[in-house]
């Protein structure tokens, strides 16, 4: 007993009535599995769409169905559709945009779906930067030059950033909270 | 409407607070202590202390008829307090038997029995056993998998709505034999022994819920969750789906708490530091506005005339705005409770509400 450390005994697993031992699938909203091949062929009908000048009509599809029940490839499949959407549409037709979006039943379910992406996006676009340009310096100074660096980053970022502003204009912080709470992840 | 009745009674935040039937005393959950205040004139005073708990108190109820008051708190204990003949209360010790924190507790309407929620995932219904002279608990267990955040009672004292950060909302019996009268079938349930669930309700995001409420009539139950969203549910049978269940999501900050006014009226109020007003039915629910109209004159531009204020007037010359630290709203932090206030004839005429920024208001609608 004495060797025993006591302090390392995993007692999660020892008490039946633990939360470690749930099944914390029980814990979240159902969502629909969704295979890799539906997300790109979901993409790819997008993609015709925004070929055909359909902007709006994209965004709505893409947004419409998010695929929570992808796995990672199939989520940022989905992601880079967005992306490449937001891109595609001017400043000036974001804010009409969105309010329609809103204004149409299940309207704010979209957006917190469009707020969804647009933090996500914000978070790749980062990560990308980092991985390109963090170079580890003796003075440790090395996020100035994250910052600074990667200009293809930089303008996704300002599209996001402008796209965001937009959007809680419209859709007010309740719509921050929700991506915040939800469990559902894209 | 007239203006509010704010009192600013310290700085530390208030987890909770409930008036006497009378509405003459008030008692105020402050840090490990609950503050009893007396009305005298317009004001309250400071008359009596309960000490007892070590830790943070996390909530407090005023039984309207007994006087009768329960406090519980983070020291995962609960006591029930009683006026002595010799002036001061009494407190009595509760016997949870929970290993966390107890985070909230209300009286049921028939004041004999209390549920406490706890971090424990049960919820302890607690009843005076008259041969040990003793406050007992029953838990009620099934299947709660996370903390229980608030819990709220149907008028029949057996049905009670605990809402949890498990992101569900349920509708436990809580009938204990010897203590509650055989309840009358409705809609939720007909036969109800204890720990029957009678609903259980997730909302979109499953975020945490903070607030539950039976509407006054207990044939609704509304719930407000972290994800800005309020949400009622009609039941129509029991052991059958609901007729109806209602959600909206909103541009605000969510809601710590909410109160029915009326079957079709719920006051909500949260992060966004000011109460608003609900309005719906079966077929939809919207908000209607908030309680206070914002730049109200006499408010906010009372101001004492004193040196400090002339000096700070000095400070601030050519700023555009002398006083941007102070919010429009009359709370200035975070609304943590809001309670009915008075009532006539099942309709809440007044509610008070209390929160960070250490103030109670009362409010007429």
């Amino acid at each position: 007993m004495a060797t025993l450390n006591w302090r390392t005994i995993n007692i999660d697993a020892l008490d039946p009535d633990s939360p470690a031992n749930f099944d914390l699938s029980t814990l979240t909203p159902d969502v629909a599995s969704a295979s890799t091949a539906d997300v790109q062929s979901l993409a790819g009908q997008i993609r015709q769409l925004l070929r055909a000048g359909d902007n709006e009509g994209a965004l709505q599809g893409a947004l419409e169905n998010p695929p929570y029940g992808a796995d990672e490839r199939g989520k940022d499949i989905h992601l880079a559709t967005v992306i490449e959407i937001l891109q595609s549409i001017r400043q000036s037709e974001m804010s009409p945009i969105l309010s329609r979006i809103y204004s149409a039943p299940g309207g704010t379910e979209a957006l917190d779906v469009l707020m969804k992406y647009i933090y996500k996006g914000m978070a790749q676009s980062n990560t990308a930067n980092t991985a390109k340009t963090m170079t580890p310096q003796a003075t440790g100074f090395s996020q100035i030059h994250a910052r600074g660096g990667g200009e293809g980053g930089g303008q996704a970022m300002s599209v996001l950033l402008s796209w965001h502003e937009k959007l809680v204009e419209i859709a007010g912080p309740g719509c921050i909270v929700r991506v915040m709470t939800d469990r559902r992840t894209v | 409407m007239p203006a509010p009745e704010v009192h600013h009674l310290f700085h530390y935040p208030i987890a909770d607070h409930s008036f006497s039937a009378d509405r003459q005393t008030l008692a105020v959950a402050r840090e490990s202590n609950v503050d009893i205040y007396q009305r005298a004139g317009g004001k309250f005073q400071l008359k009596d202390e309960l000490k007892g708990h070590d830790k943070t108190v996390t909530s407090v109820d005023i039984a309207p008829n007994s006087g009768k008051i329960v406090t519980c708190s983070q020291d995962r204990n609960a006591y029930v307090w009683e006026p002595s003949p010799e002036g001061g209360w009494k407190p009595t010790l509760v016997l949870l038997r929970i290993n966390r924190a107890a985070t909230f507790v209300r009286w049921a309407p028939s004041e004999t029995k209390f549920a406490v929620g706890s971090g424990a995932r049960l919820i302890p219904v607690c009843y005076f056993e008259e041969e040990d002279n003793w406050w007992v608990s029953k838990h009620l267990k099934k299947p709660i998998r996370s903390t229980i955040t608030c819990v709220s009672w149907h008028p029949n004292s057996v049905l009670l709505a605990a809402g949890s950060t498990d992101g569900h909302a349920r509708v436990f019996s809580s009938f204990v034999k010897g203590v509650d009268a055989r309840p009358e079938p409705s809609a939720w349930g007909e036969r109800l022994p204890f720990n029957t669930v009678c609903g259980e309700f997730l909302n979109k995001t499953a975020g945490w819920v903070h607030s539950v409420a039976f509407s006054p009539s207990g044939n609704a139950l509304a719930f407000a969750a972290h994800d800005s969203s309020l949400t009622v549910v009609y039941p129509s049978a029991p052991e059958q789906p609901p007729r109806a269940v209602v959600s909206i999501s909103m541009q605000l900050l969510p809601f710590m708490s909410i109160v029915w006014t009326k079957e079709d009226e719920i006051v909500a109020a949260g992060y966004d530091c000011e109460a608003y007003r609900l309005q719906g039915d079966e077929s939809g629910w919207q908000l209607a506005g908030s309680l206070e109209s914002k730049g109200r004159p006499g408010v906010q531009d009372h101001r004492e005339e004193s040196a400090l204020n002339m000096f700070r007037q000095m400070d601030l010359k050519g700023k555009a705005s002398a006083d941007d630290t102070k919010l429009k709203t009359v709370h200035q932090n975070t609304i943590n409770t809001v309670r009915s206030y008075e009532e006539n004839g099942g309709t809440v005429s007044k509610i008070s509400t209390s929160g960070v920024d250490g103030r109670v208001v009362v409010w007429t609608l």
